[in-house]
């Protein structure tokens, strides 16, 4: 049965992009276009990992991972950050988010800065959750 | 405290990033959550003869406003902000009301959008008509003072003009959300000088004292949460005597009540909000009639 990857981008191109590099190296695609509706299909479709974007409307990738991150449940799911945001804003955001309190959450297992290419893509996936 | 959400609307003209961060001050009032729009007027996409939609015109607009919303994003997130962005086409107005209610946001901040020399005409600016459809509060943000400086801390004393009616009351209880940034509070009353026709001297003082006995009321409001506040009563023509009382107690900001006027009605009548959205310097936050605590 095909991996099941969860997609988490409010731009439809960039989900559709990920969805055909995803589909055409045979795993099973699902979407969701912020950071609410991603951390509920994380929770009902328990993908074996996340592609998340962090500018979103409604809850932001920084978010989503912090709650995805501090979910017993959910935790151990690999995530790829894929964004147009400076990994570095992202690990500082969430010291920042630590330092006002919130316990400390691990760093992502991938980050990559937008644009990708579909074979940078597809080799980061598969090193995570192989073929 | 209540996380709560801001509506940043920009064209790209008036606010910018400078604007933004100076509502930093926002935070200590519970404001953790930016939520970014740019819309990208329908006109200049839109079919133009022998060319249809223009859709290469649309990308490179949407990818202008991307690439500042990630600037201004990346500065935010690192303050332990929580940021959302929207970039759509269509018209301004149905977009900011659509998207302050589908983000559900306490505070919408928009420049006082300026219009073409028609709409000037009627005193025009297309921010009244957001307070028409919308329970939310607004801020029309005027962030550069007279003298080219930024306006750092807006909220820090703040002119409330009150006019006894529900909505002013709800204005003074909305302006109480911000008690944290508040370092002081003018309280003015603007007066007719119908009011004052044919009475005599004691009627006149009787009127001040029935006056100065609300606002009072008012401060103590205030004054039970620390902060600092006085009360003025002004006679003449509103929105003159606002700017003038804003203008002498040196207020960083204007914040009224309004009610459910029609904006055309209050376009043609040149009413009080038009005039000090059109004229003041200062940063205007009008409070809706029926905005939900």
């Amino acid at each position: 049965m095909a991996k099941k990857v969860l997609t988490v981008d409010d731009d439809p191109d960039i989900s559709a992009f990920v969805k055909t590099v995803l589909e055409e190296n045979g795993y099973n695609a699902v979407i969701a276009k912020n950071g609410e509706t991603g951390l509920s299909m994380a929770r009902k479709e328990k993908p074996e990992l996340v592609i998340l974007d962090v500018l979103m409307p409604k809850q932001s990738g920084i978010k989503m991972y912090r709650e995805l991150k501090s979910d017993v449940a959910l935790k151990n799911i690999p995530v790829i950050i894929l964004s147009g945001i400076a990994k570095r804003t992202f690990l500082r955001s969430q010291e920042a988010l630590t330092e006002f309190g919130d316990l400390p959450v691990p760093e992502p297992e991938l980050y990559i800065e937008k644009p990708v290419e579909p074979d940078e893509l597809a080799e980061a996936v598969k090193s995570l959750i192989g073929g | 405290m209540k996380n709560k959400k801001l509506l940043f609307v920009t064209q790209f003209e008036e606010l910018w990033f400078d604007a933004l961060q100076s509502l930093m001050d926002l935070r200590k009032a519970g404001f953790n959550h930016a939520v970014f729009l740019h819309v990208i007027q329908r006109d200049k996409v839109a079919m133009h003869r022998g060319k249809g939609y223009l859709k290469d015109e649309e990308i490179k607009l949407r990818e202008i406003a991307n690439v500042r919303f990630i600037d201004w994003a990346e500065s935010l997130f690192e303050q332990g902000m929580e940021v959302g962005a929207y970039i759509v086409v269509g018209n301004p107005l149905p977009k900011i009301i659509s998207t302050a209610s589908e983000e559900d946001v306490d505070l919408i901040v928009t420049g006082s959008h300026k219009q073409g020399k028609f709409e000037e005409l009627y005193g025009g600016s297309d921010t009244l008509d957001v307070l028409q459809r919308t329970s939310k509060p607004v801020l029309i943000y005027k962030y550069v003072l007279p003298s080219g400086a930024v306006n750092e801390r807006p909220f820090e004393r703040p002119l409330l003009a009150v006019d006894w009616s529900n909505a002013s009351e709800r204005a003074a209880d909305h302006l109480l959300e911000y008690k944290n940034i508040l370092k002081s509070v003018v309280v003015i009353h603007v007066a007719s000088e119908k009011e004052f026709k044919g009475t005599s001297a004691m009627d006149v003082q009787s009127i001040r004292k029935e006056n100065k006995m609300k606002m009072e009321k008012i401060c103590e409001s205030f004054e039970r949460q620390g902060i600092q506040a006085e009360s003025h009563l002004y006679i003449g023509d509103t929105g003159e005597q606002i700017e003038k009382a804003a203008r002498e107690r040196e207020a960083t900001m204007i914040v009224a009540g309004t009610t459910g006027v029609s904006s055309l009605k209050e376009r043609l009548l040149g009413g009080v909000a038009t005039r000090l959205v059109k004229y003041t310097a200062l940063p205007i936050l009008l409070v809706p009639a029926g905005t939900v605590k």
